[in-house]
């Protein structure tokens, strides 16, 4: 076997475990929409109950409020990473694709002679290039698009830990009010937690 | 490396069968592939499964230059006919593609563009190959509901795709039929199975009859050639197909 063709055939497992990589990554971003789903629908429950605990509770009112806008932010975030993972999955099938093609023109080239065959090759090696490196800059946005999401949810994360205070304030509805800040916070840090895993996908260690 | 042969000759007209490779994986299926050669354009008839690709494209580099290809005939739309579409498509990005109208919204996914196909209405359609007349024969329902042959008058030459293969044990594989009563035993069960329609394999019977056919070319096991044409005609007519044993 040639080196070129040694490389060739060394990337397939690649991409094969890069496609399942990102099927992961996708299965933990539907995971975290559904939770920030959760969070908005919390988050009405809780204006409600801060406009019966009246003044007490106004600044746990707001609070929630603003967790129902962070709810909202993350679920388009989500969304954008959705797209991101779709342009991966599109990139990493191509070259899946590349890959099958190239080993069987080299095969081809082996057996016969002639230069329109090299020439063939040298252009299916500069398209094989071209997807790769669009796969690279799709993984560089995802990347960055995963930080971004990070940083949002730690301010999600203050907000939650804002509202538990807040609940302390509550007087007759101090414990109801903390009950819920406290279910907030939980589920911020569940989010958080989902999100620093793939942040740390070996994904983002290939090229 | 698959070899080829070449079936018929005058001049710059020419049929080379593209056929049997000793290293192709038992997995895969043996196919055979034409190709039609007229005034330095080529048509090639089936032109395989993406994994035989290499052996096919070297043997016909063999005897052809694979640049003078003008387009690829699919006779239908399984993998083993044309799945090696993209590869062929890689070399000649111009090259056409001749395929049942039922089909050519699905062969795009093995390859090519809206500039690829040219659909062939369910009558058949007349194929001028620099010249040389070439005629898609309807053969519907054998297998495929979409499904042609391809007639050349001149070299009275007909690849037939799937009617009239045959799935021949080693030592039994030449190229052309020797022994009608012991080769058609290895095309019966094919037969039964594969082909959906008795009505549609009377009518193919009935049209093919009518025609003069030297050759007889299926994609599968061997060519009929001089007598045993009519033989299988007469033998696939009396033939009760679409039959599921079990």
């Amino acid at each position: 076997m040639t080196t070129a063709l040694s490389t060739t055939a060394a990337k397939a497992p690649q991409a094969g475990v890069d496609l399942l990589r990102i099927v992961r990554i996708n299965e933990e971003i539907k995971s975290v929409v559904n939770v920030a789903f959760k969070i908005n629908i919390m988050a009405l429950n809780a204006i409600f109950l801060a406009k019966r605990a009246g003044v007490a509770a106004r600044g746990f009112g707001v609070l929630s409020n603003e967790l129902r806008v962070f709810s909202q932010d993350l679920r388009d975030c989500m969304s954008s990473l959705t797209s991101l993972v779709h342009g991966c999955v599109n990139d990493v099938s191509l070259m899946l694709q590349d890959i099958r093609h190239t080993r069987l023109l080299r095969h081809a080239a082996e057996m016969t002679n002639g230069t329109r065959m090299a020439e063939v090759l040298a252009r299916r090696e500069r398209e094989n290039e071209r997807h790769a490196a669009s796969l690279a800059s799709q993984r560089k946005q995802l990347k960055r698009a995963l930080e971004d999401a990070f940083r949002m949810v730690e301010l999600g994360g203050v907000l939650a830990k804002s509202a538990k205070i807040e609940a302390a304030y509550g007087q007759s509805f101090a414990v109801p009010l903390s009950q819920v800040s406290s279910e907030f916070d939980g589920i911020v840090e569940e989010i958080r937690a989902s999100l620093e895993s793939l942040r740390h996908s070996a994904f983002f260690a290939g090229r | 490396m698959k070899t080829t042969k070449t079936i018929f000759q005058d001049g710059d007209h020419k049929w080379i069968a593209i056929v049997r490779d000793p290293e192709k994986p038992n997995y895969l299926i043996d196919t055979n592939e034409y190709l039609v050669a007229h005034g330095g354009q080529g048509l090639l008839l089936d032109p395989g499964g993406a994994e035989v690709f290499p052996a096919v494209f070297s043997a016909l580099s063999s005897e052809f230059d694979p640049s003078a290809l003008a387009g690829i005939f699919a006779s239908h739309q399984d993998p083993d006919i044309c799945s090696s579409l993209a590869l062929w498509l890689e070399f000649n990005p111009g090259m056409r593609c001749y395929v049942s109208w039922l089909w050519s919204s699905f062969i795009p996914h093995f390859g090519g563009n809206a500039d690829t196909f040219v659909s062939l209405p369910d009558e058949g359609a007349d194929i001028s190959l620099n010249g040389l007349p070439l005629q898609a024969v309807p053969a519907h329902y054998l297998h495929s509901s979409g499904n042609f042959n391809l007639y050349d008058k001149t070299a009275k030459v007909l690849f037939s795709g799937d009617i009239g293969a045959a799935l021949l044990p080693p030592g039994e594989d030449g190229l052309f039929v020797e022994n009608f009563d012991r080769h058609i035993r290895h095309a019966e069960g094919f037969h039964r199975r594969w082909m959906g329609s008795n009505e549609a394999k009377r009518r193919w019977c009935e049209r093919v009859a009518q025609m003069e056919i030297d050759m007889l070319c299926p994609q599968h096991g061997a060519i009929y050639q001089g007598a045993d044409v009519q033989r299988f005609i007469n033998w696939f007519d009396g033939l009760q197909v679409g039959v599921v044993n079990g």
